[in-house]
């Protein structure tokens, strides 16, 4: 990972100092930043200070890279839980309602709506919502964002749209698996044996279909939230959302290599740390994974 | 005989599927007492499992059509209510199905799946339920109910799961148990423990049973009568002495010749007698023959209408029992040799 970012051509300190510098800037810079140093030097470098928290200074800004990604963090973690939340409360209702009536006019609805969300590009989908609702209705504003201790109408307001856009996306990837795993529960053995217990149909349906429908459910929903996590470019841009992929975008543009390396080193915590979750999650919903 | 638990008449089933309408079963009509078991036996497709699916309404609506009649004590199954149909699935029809391995949710306690089982059908408190699921537990004998009540299925051998099913089935003490093809996915000692258990629980309670096997080594020993299925009808019926005795029916015969007869005198030089095998394949019951269902199957063939028409179940003896021995053949007066 560091060699990749450090492979991409472009040189920092020149993209640093603009158009006009004298040579000796150039090597003052080039020194404090520590690139004229062998590579292999720098990442044992940077490598160690990482491990102690320290990820170094941005080249463009000057602030801390750490600083520099807790400012972002809480507008990322406002839009993809925002977003997983409009995922799942799209995915499990069409997925569910398409499962239990196969082939029927209801399932081939969603079934279109589905495909609709997954191959629609996300920035058209938010720049024709910016211009229904921030245009001509004028009902919401067409970015930005304010924290939610701030104000909390507005921050309502903001988040509105960019987390149906990727709730959208996510949910439509979602539902094709809902619709899969509780179809898949609806044919398994032990909803006949509930059936012919006597229990009713919300009874069985509860607890002998969507209880055993959970587990694929999580997977999909983990990854999906670690997608969402770790910054999503394209909706962060068309909303002017100040979260991390802009973040991590602007680092690239910039050959802002500590800031670049701060954020994929984030970004791999956030995929580990899901990944522990759902594992955990696991664990608790099926009991045949416990010890 | 008492009056039955169980009067089935003229039971069809036909299910849609993308190669056309299936007729499943055809006309099927049969009684079972109180404390009796009647074994519907037959191949693979030959319309068992479906016949008693269609009984509790157990069969997908959308895909399969039943007529026929079948009254439990009295009531119609197939018209009722779908409320009704649930409240008798438990006190009216327990039933257990083929692999205990997946007849059970793998999310779930056993203490849990027998609780809801019981408070389904009456106003019992949790406490109540749990320790009623205990009882029932030891009564099909698992060791430790107390413990077993907090475990999961998958903490459990085959055996054991099948005595919670039936445990389950058992649990509002039904008139009628319904055991599909129960201990086929055991082992034979496990099976034996079962049969023993089931005989054990209907001397008991006075259970109607329909044991649906394809295990004819079971009927003899389980079983008071015996329904022989072929191609969705029944080709043969009457006291299991009869039916394993004398057999009427081609089909039966050829069933009975591919066991392998332990007593059967060993030849000269100590060699048994061959097995023989039915040759040919259950017509599919998507294009059922026109006359009998057996004719592209069968061996003897003795009678011209066997291709055209087909053979209504007709009384072909009795061993003196109130029970009259059919079949549905046209043969039943020719020797054919026993296989």
């Amino acid at each position: 990972m560091f060699a990749l970012v450090h492979l991409v051509p472009g040189d920092p300190v020149r993209l640093a100092l603009g158009t006009r510098f004298s040579q000796e800037s150039y090597d003052a810079l080039r020194e404090r930043s520590g690139l004229d140093q062998p590579l292999v030097e720098q990442f044992f470098g940077w490598t160690g200070r990482a491990l102690t928290g320290d990820l170094g200074v941005s080249f463009r800004s000057g602030e801390t890279v750490t600083s520099l990604i807790a400012e972002r963090l809480p507008a990322t973690l406002t839009l993809a839980f925002a977003s997983i939340l409009v995922a799942l409360l799209i995915a499990v209702p069409l997925g569910t309602v398409s499962a239990l009536r196969p082939r029927s006019l209801v399932d081939r609805v969603a079934t279109v709506i589905s495909q609709f969300g997954i191959s629609v590009p996300d920035f058209w989908m938010g720049i024709v919502l910016i211009l229904v609702f921030a245009g001509t209705l004028g009902w919401l504003p067409s970015g930005g964002y304010v924290p939610l201790t701030e104000d909390p109408g507005g921050w309502l307001q903001r988040l509105l749209m960019p987390a149906l856009v990727t709730g959208v996306v996510s949910g439509s990837v979602i539902t094709r698996f809902v619709r899969s795993s509780v179809l898949e529960a609806l044919g398994a053995d032990h909803v006949r044996t509930a059936q012919a217990k006597g229990l009713g149909t919300r009874q069985v349906f509860t607890w002998h279909v969507l209880r055993n429908a959970l587990l694929p459910l999580v997977t999909v929903t983990g990854v999906q939230l670690a997608y969402l996590l770790s910054g999503v470019v394209v909706v962060e841009i068309v909303f002017s959302w100040p979260g991390l992929g802009q973040l991590a975008l602007q680092a690239v543009q910039a050959r802002d290599y500590p800031v670049l390396q701060g954020a994929i080193l984030l970004f791999a915590l956030v995929f580990l740390v899901i990944n522990l979750v759902v594992d955990l999650l696991y664990s608790a919903i099926d009991p045949r994974i416990r010890r | 005989m008492t009056a039955p638990v169980l009067e089935v008449e003229d039971l069809r089933v036909r299910l849609r599927t993308p190669r056309g309408p299936a007729d499943v079963v055809n006309g099927l009509s049969y009684t079972v007492g109180a404390g009796e078991t009647v074994a519907v036996v037959g191949e693979s497709g030959s319309g068992k499992s479906v016949s008693v699916l269609a009984l509790l309404g157990l069969l997908p609506a959308r895909v399969a059509t039943v007529t026929g009649r079948a009254l439990l004590q009295g009531e119609d199954l197939l018209t009722m209510p779908p409320e009704r149909l649930r409240q008798v699935r438990g006190p009216g029809a327990g039933m257990v199905f083929q692999d205990p391995m997946t007849s059970l949710n793998p999310v779930l306690t056993i203490g849990r799946q027998l609780v809801e089982g019981i408070r389904a059908h009456g106003d019992v408190s949790k406490q109540a339920a749990r320790s009623r699921a205990a009882d029932l537990l030891r009564e099909v004998g698992l060791p430790d109910p107390e413990r077993a009540l907090d475990r999961y299925p998958h903490e459990l051998s085959g055996g054991m799961r099948q005595r919670v099913v039936i445990a389950i089935a058992l649990s509002n003490s039904p008139s009628l148990l319904i055991a599909d093809e129960a201990t086929t996915a055991l082992d034979v000692t496990v099976q034996a423990q079962i049969i023993d258990l089931v005989e054990k629980l209907q001397a008991e309670h006075g259970t109607g049973v329909i044991w649906i096997t394809h295990d004819l080594g079971v009927v003899a020993g389980i079983a008071d009568r015996v329904l022989v299925m072929y191609g969705g009808r029944c080709v043969e019926d009457g006291t299991v002495d009869d039916v394993l005795e004398h057999p009427a029916h081609p089909y039966t015969r050829g069933l009975l010749g591919s066991l392998p007869d332990l007593a059967a005198p060993a030849g000269p030089d100590g060699e048994v007698p061959e097995l023989t095998a039915i040759p040919g394949l259950p017509p599919p019951p998507t294009d059922l023959p026109p006359g009998c269902v057996f004719w592209p199957r069968c061996p003897v063939r003795a009678d011209p209408r066997c291709e055209t028409e087909q053979p209504p179940l007709a009384v072909v003896g009795s061993s003196g029992g109130a029970l009259p021995h059919r079949a549905a053949t046209w043969c039943a007066e020719e020797e054919v040799p026993r296989g």
